[in-house]
């Protein structure tokens, strides 16, 4: 009643306020417990409040109110497996409760217990003898089968049992449902035995597959294709794109099976039906013959189709690919894609279907055939030596489609850098024209001629990797000049993001990624973008934010998915349970989850103090670099999360007891933990060896293709040999530790000269980051995003350095004291102190100094940044994009500005540390 | 040329192109899931050849079973920039349609800004008519819409919200005329408008009755 209020509408204390009042008067209400207990669990007291509802699940209720409440509380706490626990009991109470038992099912369901499922689905099965909860039954087997290791006993076990069991249905006569059927067909396929699935499919138990479009067909197709029976496939395929003849996935069809047919001597019989699905085509002429009739048949459509058109493409090319072509007179290519541009051209997807087949083109007559769709645009010039534009949008569009072709067929490439800037001049002056098309355009909407703009940068792109310095800044300026007229276009915020991280630049893209407004899938999908580059450039707390974003999604996925896995059984959407499932776990096992896991954690440690002794598009992608960066990506998660467990290793290592021998920890097994870290340290040397093998092939992936890792840098500047040494700094002091001072100069002196080399790892490290990060050069701003990103190793580099002198700390200081103790007690001055102090010592201090040297240097840096002035550059722009220039190459210089602020304030606190550790 | 076919979880990776456009809403995996288990029919994906998602349609049955009344609902309907101006949302309503009429779905009706004129014109050529407007539908802070609101909106009307369009099989669009006209009241705004012919014969109208 009124607590339940109290609790729906988030007032969390009243309704423990109440439950408290309830339970005075009866003690024993296990609902009100239950009640108070969600309450509890809502403002964080949660063991209170799993105590509480072990006290009512220990009684086993059978009422309605404590099972429901409690199955809220178990799911609040991601405790579903305590659900099932819950319903188990209260079945055995109550032996004939449909509605327990289907709660026991769906308990089952959400933790995946398929064989309890299988089970719990019988036995309502036999209690109320309702189709969906046999078919449940059968599901769960279908799960066992797809979840076993061993293929062998889902073939031979688990699928034959499904099959048996709706086997039995069907000869009863029981089939039901359309969900009944998909699901016989379902097992069959897996069974591959395609042609029991294909009688069913095309006999009774077919007819009831309506719901989805052509679902008949499309499963007879896809059994056809499986049993190699060409001739049912082309007849089939014949006949859809007579109903439909611009679906493109049955032209592909259509063209396999005729090949097939051709290939295995096919021909008809003489007398009967060619095939179950009617007439077939088993030569190139009746191929042709019917690709002409689909393009004849076009003519009389309402609205112009492309698909008969382009299949005539794809049909020169296979023809091609067997070696004849000119016979068959189907035309010539470069012709027909004339033709088709003269009849699509004006449609913006004219580029992308041409695209596919430039290959049938020549590369002699690349130039011939852009000027002969050139020709036929209606442009028109104001003046002779003016250039000519498009009167319309349809004329605009058209050249568009012109030059997408030109940049696709290498036009532009083999131009010289002042052909280049001329190209780009006419684009911009086609991107500005065409804004005059766009004038009624909506906010939302995006600008007609935003292509030209797009193109234009890619060229100029281009020109920056042939190392042409300014034009990475006119492409920055066209981009925010683009933006600003069509302010929804993602390609541009894309395009955007991706060069301003290149730069160094991290501040003006936070913007411009919530303006893309991405969200719950796109975390992972596009949010690589931003926790790639985020903290690398020094911008923390901006990489902590995006990381708390995507983990959220990541984490909610596992709750949300199970949900619907249930609901997919309610509704008897069968097919859809292995689909959600392998969504799920495609979802689990994302790289980019997994590196903002360890992304996240390690930048925990970073920002937080750590006291110790406390605690413990654009461009196609090729598969290449598709492999490749995987394998990057892969290598360097491997690198940083190694990282991450030698790092929190530290704290289980310090020091408590004083230990008289090795021999003695070893068996307490303190020696255990140390054995882990020396075991990781040589997977991370590993690793790091795998990973400067994969280095030395130098890829070079394109400049929108995958955004290489940090892995390069980490080794280049040697902070990954300044961190392994530190790992082996651990493993000496531990010896020392478990040693004893006593007999113990080799162990010191190595420690000792570890200590030097350190300081001058640390000190080449912070060389690395020298010099200034924005420079004009030139009369061009040339920005030198490589230091921000060594600065920022450096700030790493230096607190695992500190972490590892706290631990030395912890184990030194007990020597220490011990030592004076005796010193006063044998009232002796010459009780030596042994060198590892003075070692220690000296490594802390120059620490220090390091530290407040690079600190300076920021200082500096910052001083720089500020007085950098920018504006004197503008000389070189013309009028027009003065404005967006200076926007930004002042977003550039904050952001700079910004990522040494960040970096700076951390290296502050990280000084006071170091303070603290003076002996 | 288009391959249609079943939308698929997997396919969320890579709507990007359709759905990093300002009036396509992403919404949480739960949203897809349900509509993925419930009505996997109404989910309906075109790819181009190259592979690239072209647009999708996303719907499903709203009503009551019990009383043997409902129809089809029109949740989202996308097409990624580059594949505009081929009637490709006009095929993809047409197959909604096509399956929520075989379901006995009695009419068809969707949810679209005023503000997306493009849309709104894109229905009313399709036969589609402008039935009620709705205030902040789109507007719930989980950006899916709430199914709380369904009882709120009806009180709170205003204009420059959400326009409810809907179609009729069988009836030509120019026999249901509505007029839409607004009286503001202190808390609630009262909709004025009222179709002709009076659809009352039609029982299952009334509970879209104001």
């Amino acid at each position: 009643g009124e607590h339940r209020d109290y609790l729906d509408n988030g007032n969390n204390k009243m309704a423990i306020q109440q439950a408290d009042k309830l339970l005075k008067k009866h003690k024993d209400l296990h609902c009100a417990k239950v009640l108070k207990a969600i309450g509890l669990q809502r403002t964080g007291k949660q063991d209170e409040a799993y105590a509480l509802a072990q006290e009512v699940a220990a009684l086993e209720p059978t009422d309605d109110n404590s099972l429901q409440a409690l199955t809220i509380l178990y799911r609040e706490m991601h405790r579903p497996e305590l659900v099932t626990k819950l319903y188990e009991a209260a079945v055995k109470k109550v032996p004939n409760s449909e509605e327990y038992h289907s709660h026991l099912f769906m308990a089952y369901a959400r933790v995946g217990e398929y064989k309890k499922m299988q089970q719990a689905g019988m036995a309502l099965y036999k209690i109320v003898p309702k189709n969906p909860y046999y078919f449940w039954s059968v599901m769960s087997l279908i799960m066992q089968s797809i979840s076993a290791q061993d293929e062998n006993l889902s073939k031979t076990m688990f699928l034959p049992l499904a099959e048996r069991m709706v086997e039995k249905m069907v000869k009863e006569d029981k089939i039901e449902a359309e969900a009944e059927v998909e699901l016989y067909y379902m097992i069959l396929e897996r069974l591959e035995k395609y042609k029991e699935a294909l009688d069913v499919v095309r006999g009774k138990l077919g007819e009831k597959l309506t719901s989805e479009l052509q679902s008949r067909e499309n499963k007879c197709m896809a059994m056809y294709k499986k049993l190699h029976r060409w001739p049912e496939c082309n007849a089939l395929a014949r006949r859809l794109l007579l109903k439909n003849s611009d679906d493109w996935q049955f032209y592909i069809t259509y063209f396999d099976s005729v090949f097939q047919l051709i290939d295995e001597s096919w021909t008809p019989p003489a007398e009967e039906e060619h095939s179950l699905e009617g007439e077939v085509h088993c030569s190139i002429e009746q191929a042709v013959n019917f690709i002409e009739e689909r393009i004849a048949g076009e003519s009389r459509s309402s609205r112009p189709l492309r698909g008969p058109f382009l299949a005539k493409l794809e049909l020169i090319r296979r023809l091609r690919h067997r070696g004849c072509n000119d016979e068959y007179k189907l035309g010539d290519p470069e012709e027909l894609m004339f033709q088709y541009f003269k009849k699509f051209g004006d449609k913006p997807c004219c580029f992308t279907d041409l695209k596919v087949f430039v290959d049938l083109l020549p590369p002699s007559q690349y130039t011939k055939f852009i000027q002969q769709l050139l020709d036929i645009i209606p442009l028109v010039a104001a003046a002779e030596d003016e250039v000519a534009l498009p009167g319309d949008i349809k004329a605009l569009q058209q050249h568009l489609c012109v030059v997408q072709l030109s940049r696709l067929l290498g036009i532009y490439h083999t131009m010289d850098k002042k052909q280049k800037l001329a190209v780009v001049r006419e684009l911009m002056l086609r991107y500005r024209h065409g804004l005059e098309f766009g004038k009624s355009c909506l906010k939302t909407e995006l600008q007609f001629s935003d292509y030209y703009c797009l193109l234009a940068v890619h060229l100029l792109l281009d020109l920056w990797l042939e190392g042409e310095e300014a034009a990475v800044w006119q492409c920055l300026t066209l981009l925010e000049e683009g933006l600003s007229h069509s302010p929804s276009n993602a390609q541009f915020k894309l395009l955007l993001i991706r060069i301003y991280c290149r730069l160094g630049a991290f501040e003006p893209v936070s913007e411009l990624y919530s303006s893309l407004d991405a969200k719950h899938i796109q975390h992972d999908t596009i949010g690589y973008l931003l926790t790639r580059y985020a903290s690398s450039l020094g911008h923390y707390a901006a990489a902590s934010q995006s990381c708390n974003f995507a983990l959220r999604f990541f984490h909610s996925n596992q709750k949300d998915t199970s949900e619907y896995i249930i609901q997919a059984y309610k509704y008897g959407a069968f097919e859809k349970i292995p689909e959600f499932i392998a969504f799920r776990n495609r979802l689990n096992s994302s790289l980019h989850f997994a590196q903002v896991r360890t992304e996240r954690m390690l930048l925990d440690l970073l920002l937080e103090n750590w006291e110790w002794a406390k605690r413990g598009l654009g461009e196609d992608i090729s598969e290449e670099h598709r492999k490749l960066s995987l394998e990057e990506e892969t290598l360097w998660l491997r690198i940083r999360s190694l990282t991450l467990r030698l790092v929190s290793g530290l704290p289980t290592l310090a020091h408590t007891i004083q230990p008289k021998n090795s021999e003695k920890t070893a068996e307490n097994g303190v020696s255990s933990k140390i054995d882990t870290i020396r075991a990781l340290l040589q997977q991370l040397e590993a690793a790091v060896d795998s990973g400067k093998k994969f280095l030395e092939q130098k890829i070079q992936y394109p400049v929108l293709g995958p955004p290489p890792t940090r892995m390069a840098g980490f080794f280049s500047n040697g902070s990954c040999q300044c961190q392994t040494s530190l790992f082996y700094l651990v493993s000496d002091i531990y010896e020392l530790d478990t040693n004893g001072l006593e007999d113990s100069a080799e162990i010191q002196e190595r420690i000792g000269n570890s200590f030097k080399s350190l300081v001058e790892r640390l000190t080449d490290l912070f060389n690395k980051c020298k010099g200034d990060l924005i420079e004009v050069r030139d009369g061009t701003l040339k920005t030198h995003p490589n230091l921000l990103e060594n600065l920022v190793f450096f700030v790493e580099t230096i607190s695992i350095a500190l972490w590892v002198s706290s631990y030395c700390d912890s184990v030194l200081r007990p020597f220490k004291s011990n030592l004076q103790k005796k010193k006063k007690k044998k009232k002796e001055s010459s009780v030596a102190m042994p060198p590892v102090f003075t070692h220690f010592l000296d490594y802390v201090t120059e620490l220090q100094t390091l530290t407040s040297n690079v600190i300076d240097h920021i200082k500096g840096l910052e001083i720089i940044l500020t007085a950098l002035k920018l504006e004197e550059l503008d000389s070189l722009c013309k009028h027009r994009e003065k404005k967006f220039t200076k926007t930004v190459q002042g977003k550039v210089q904050s952001s700079y500005h910004h990522s040494v602020q960040e970096i700076g304030e951390l290296l502050k606190k990280r000084l006071d540390t170091i303070k603290k550790l003076k002996i | 040329m288009t391959t249609l076919r079943a939308f698929t979880c997997d396919d969320l990776f890579r709507f990007n192109n359709i759905n990093l456009d300002p009036l396509t809403e992403t919404y949480g995996i739960p949203f897809y899931l349900q509509y993925l288990a419930h009505w996997p029919e109404y989910f309906i994906v075109a790819e181009a050849p190259g592979g690239e998602l072209m647009g999708y349609i996303m719907g499903k049955a709203e009503g009551s079973v019990a009383r043997e009344e409902w129809h089809g609902h029109v949740t989202a309907l996308s097409v990624a920039p580059e594949f505009r101006r081929l009637g490709l949302a006009a095929k993809l309503m047409e197959l909604l349609e096509e399956i929520s009429e075989k379901k006995g779905g009695f009419f068809v009706d969707l949810f679209v800004r005023v503000s997306n004129q493009v849309a709104v014109n894109m229905y009313k050529q399709l036969g589609y008519s402008v039935y009620r407007t709705v205030l902040e539908y789109y507007s719930a802070s989980s950006g899916e819409p709430d199914e709380d609101a369904y009882g709120k909106f009806v009180f709170s009307l205003k204009l420059n919200g959400t326009i409810l369009m809907l179609r009729i099989p069988g009836l030509v669009c120019k026999t249901i005329i509505i007029f839409l006209a607004y009286e503001t009241g202190s808390d609630s705004c009262r909709l004025m408008g009222f179709m002709y012919p009076p659809l009352d014969n039609f029982s299952y109208l009334r509970l879209y009755q104001l």
